[in-house]
């Protein structure tokens, strides 16, 4: 009795276990926001949200092939009513996190005219992609994603031509 | 009207809709009409639903999965897509 | 018999109106949204809200501007909803550094997708003024915009535009035609 119990309590602290690779620590900007998008799935989570997927729809289809062999996707997402509702203070503190020597950022790309910045970061073991992260900021907006496991940064952007969005023509990135 | 104002107004003249888009439109207007629920009434209708239909909570936490990775999806690729436009503009 | 007479009368009105403002109607939407099936998902909507309306819309005219002022709505609504498309601000947008050429066959494309990556008022600001030839006083009514919001919008965007232009070697003294 006692083993049996011990092996459902594993499996469940196992289908709990959060994959999250940095922490967002954003929760406190809810409250600011008109807006919030908080997404937390671990493995499991994604496995059976793919297993409800219609490989007959094109971006069910795309999203699906994505998720194989990932271990979590963690996504924050604010939109407020006016700027300066995020602070430089609250990506910092996230980018602190990010310069662990397994990360190393890939894109930078800030635009003073508009106020925004965003950054890709890969996380990778081995000479192996492990997880990717996101940071899109503009005066009205906050986005971070933590996507853990071997991701295909090509993948995810093509899918952006699915949502009735231009897709850009991305070359072979070395 | 200077020579851009004139280029504008023919870059942007009216252009026709698909053919019959006005007879998809006459279709739908004599189609009877659906209420819309609100987004949150639809979520807590289709709990009731599926309770009802006996498929229990393991299919509704799959739906609201499967909901879930494909706005997560689709927030990580609008992002990236977003920044390599940045790069590649800038790389021109 | 009256009433069917009425219905009837509603319906071929209806029809009418869809035939006559479709073409503004799609070409708001899709000069926005730079998307032929979202323009085309829209419009269908606003004549949709056109339909159930129909019994509080007081003459054709009056049709003719509801049906503009909600299309201008639809398509912004559409294009926010939309999780953002990667919209380069028009001064970010970086020039090619190809040598000027004598005209740029491609023009039209090229304006179309210069105002494409126009912030959302701008973007329509321009389009009610050169595809539907709207003043500024009647932008500003539609937008629920004050005039000279509007008037700033339509300098600021054509001085950008001249800008990227020029860069592209075209100006209007190279333009031959």
């Amino acid at each position: 009795m006692k083993p049996f119990r011990a092996l459902v309590l594993a499996g469940c602290v196992a289908a709990l276990a959060n994959a999250q690779q940095f922490q967002f620590n954003l929760d406190h900007l809810a409250a600011k926001a008109s807006e919030t998008v908080d997404i937390s799935l671990n493995g499991s989570m994604l496995q059976l949200g793919a297993k409800f997927l219609d490989p007959k729809d094109p971006d069910q289809d795309k999203v699906k092939k994505l998720i194989g062999g990932l271990e979590g996707v963690y996504v924050k997402s604010f939109e407020f009513q006016k700027a300066g509702e995020w602070t430089p203070a609250d990506l910092e503190a996230i980018r602190k996190q990010l310069k662990a020597p397994e990360w190393s950022k890939i894109v930078g790309v800030k635009s003073t005219a508009e106020g925004e910045t965003d950054e890709i970061y890969l996380r990778s073991q081995n000479g192996k992609i492990t997880g990717v992260a996101i940071l899109a900021a503009e005066p009205k907006e906050l986005t971070v994603v933590n996507i853990a496991g071997p991701v295909d940064l090509d993948s995810l952007a093509e899918l952006g031509g699915h949502y009735h969005i231009p897709k850009v023509d991305v070359g072979k990135q070395k | 009207m200077d020579w851009l104002e004139q280029e504008l107004k023919a870059a942007l003249a009216r252009e026709d809709p698909p053919a019959d888009f006005a007879g998809r439109v006459m279709r739908r207007a004599e189609r009877p009409v659906v209420y819309q629920w609100p987004r949150w009434l639809a979520a807590a209708a289709a709990v009731v639903v599926l309770a009802g239909a006996g498929m229990g909570y393991r299919q509704y936490r799959g739906e609201m999965a499967k909901e879930q990775v494909m706005q997560a999806f689709k927030i990580a690729s609008v992002k990236v897509n977003r920044i390599q436009t940045h790069v590649l503009e800038v790389a021109r | 018999m009256i009433e069917l007479q009425e219905a009837r009368e509603t319906a071929l009105d209806f029809a009418e109106l869809v035939k006559e403002h479709q073409s503004m109607v799609f070409s708001v939407c899709w000069h926005f949204l730079h998307s032929r099936d979202q323009a085309e998902d829209v419009a269908q909507e606003v004549f949709l809200g056109l339909h159930r309306n129909l019994a509080s819309i007081q003459s054709a005219a009056h049709a003719g501007h509801w049906l503009r002022k909600v299309a201008v709505q639809r398509a912004i609504d559409a294009g926010r909803r939309r999780f953002r498309r990667p919209q380069v601000a028009l001064a970010d947008v970086a020039e090619p550094v190809a040598p000027a050429v004598e005209r740029d066959p491609m023009l039209g494309e090229t304006l179309r997708r210069l105002i494409a990556t126009l912030p959302e008022a701008p973007r329509m600001v321009m389009i009610l003024r050169y595809q539907e030839d709207l003043d500024p006083a009647e932008i500003g009514q539609v937008m629920d915009m004050p005039v000279a919001t509007v008037k700033s919008h339509l300098q600021r965007s054509l001085a950008l535009l001249r800008e990227k232009l020029a860069r592209r070697g075209l100006r209007e003294d190279k333009w031959t035609g």
